[in-house]
């Protein structure tokens, strides 16, 4: 019968899983299975958008660790973390830690940016993805001139971003990877679906 | 086991999906207004439409305020659990010292106070069910009672306060 007096390991609410994987899987699917400019596409960068756009209110008014007043971007906090890092200090975090706090915002960032590109270029709904599916056809040949051209200077905003957040991706997955192991704690169960 | 915890996550789950939808639903009609608009100015039917997309972000953010409360609140009995259970545990420990309970003898109070029967108990110990019996006996007489409630009434007296316990409800209520 023991007293549990050390904190419960971190657990993150079930909005912030939600959104995660949601995002995680709209990515997956629009980097490797849907065509650019295609319905699927727009929709699913809709989808995307959702899940960011709940995220964000829930940065505002989400359990105090999922707030965005929990993990400020704050170079100098990311600094005095990498010291620690070096001085082999770890201490319990119960949000991001500050580097991963930046890391969050340049994903949150780069998203926004591919999302606003691309609504830019297929256009609001009625000339996008309409009601009538004989206006998606509008979308594609768009799609393909710049595609030939590679003129669109949307088209390759939209790209850019893309490949910005292909090499964030990147360093956030070696960042849990190394946090994972630094700390030892169950950083990616904290973030899987159904524990307590 | 902290079972009303359990079923306020489990809430806040359903709910969480509920509001993923609610969220969806938002996204897709607020663009799809804002590109009619474009499209077409501001008619007496696109004004309604946009008032229909503005209330369904406002339920989306009543939504999450209410997910926040659950999860909360959910936390909160986590945390009261623990904090009982660490103090039921210390008076358990110093009332069976004083009562000088043998191990074994501890062993059948502890179950008897979670609320087994002798039969349960006998299982659980692989013990024989008189054997359990006259354990049960001899602590009901340490602890200087007569009965099985009686034995887990010592504990729920000392613990309760009806007036303290009251007084909060009435402030919650
Ligand atoms: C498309 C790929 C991915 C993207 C865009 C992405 C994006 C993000 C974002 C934005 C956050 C911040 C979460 C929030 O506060 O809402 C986050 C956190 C996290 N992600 Fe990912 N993620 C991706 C893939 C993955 C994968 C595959 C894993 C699992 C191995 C993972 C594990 C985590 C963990 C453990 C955290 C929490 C980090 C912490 O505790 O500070 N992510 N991710």
């Amino acid at each position: 019968m023991t007293i549990p007096l050390t904190k419960p390991l971190r657990n993150w609410d079930p909005v912030v899983k939600l959104t995660h994987w949601s995002i995680v899987a709209a990515v997956l699917a629009n980097g490797a299975f849907t065509e650019g400019g295609s319905w699927p596409h727009i929709w699913v960068g809709y989808a995307l958008t959702g899940m960011l756009a709940l995220r964000l209110l829930w940065g505002l008014v989400g359990p105090r660790e999922a707030r965005f007043s929990a993990f400020p971007p704050s170079l100098s906090r990311a600094l005095a973390h990498i010291r620690e890092i070096k001085a082999g200090k770890v201490h319990d975090q119960s949000s991001h830690n500050p580097l991963g706090a930046l890391m969050v915002y340049a994903i949150w960032g780069t998203l926004g940016m591919i999302i606003a590109s691309g609504i830019a270029m297929a256009g609001l709904p009625p000339k996008a993805v309409s009601h009538d599916r004989h206006a998606v056809q509008q979308v594609a040949p768009d799609h393909g001139e710049e595609r030939e051209g590679e003129e669109n200077p949307l088209g390759e905003a939209h790209e850019a971003a893309v490949n910005l957040l292909y090499v964030l991706i990147v360093l956030h997955l070696g960042g849990v990877i190394f946090e994972t192991h630094r700390s030892g704690r169950g950083l990616v169960l904290a973030m899987l679906p159904g524990r307590r | 086991m902290q079972r009303a915890a359990r079923s306020l996550e489990h809430k806040a789950l359903i709910l969480t999906l509920v509001l993923g939808c609610q969220a969806l639903a938002a996204t897709f009609f607020a663009i799809d207004v804002a590109g009619d608009i474009a499209e077409a100015g501001l008619g007496w039917h696109l004004s309604i439409e946009l008032g229909a997309t503005l209330a369904l972000v406002g339920g989306v953010v009543l939504g999450a305020f209410h997910v926040r409360s659950l999860i909360e609140r959910g936390r909160q009995d986590q945390a009261l659990i623990a904090a009982a259970r660490g103090a039921m545990g210390a008076l358990i420990r110093a009332r069976f010292a004083e009562w000088r309970l043998t191990t074994a003898e501890a062993d059948v109070a502890i179950f008897a106070i979670k609320g087994l029967d002798v039969a349960e108990i006998a299982a659980l110990r692989g013990s024989a069910q008189g054997t359990v019996r006259a354990q049960l006996t001899r602590i009901y007489a340490k602890a200087g009672t007569a009965s099985h409630t009686g034995l887990i009434a010592l504990f729920m007296d000392e613990l309760i306060d009806p007036a303290s316990t009251l007084a909060e409800q009435g402030e919650h209520g």
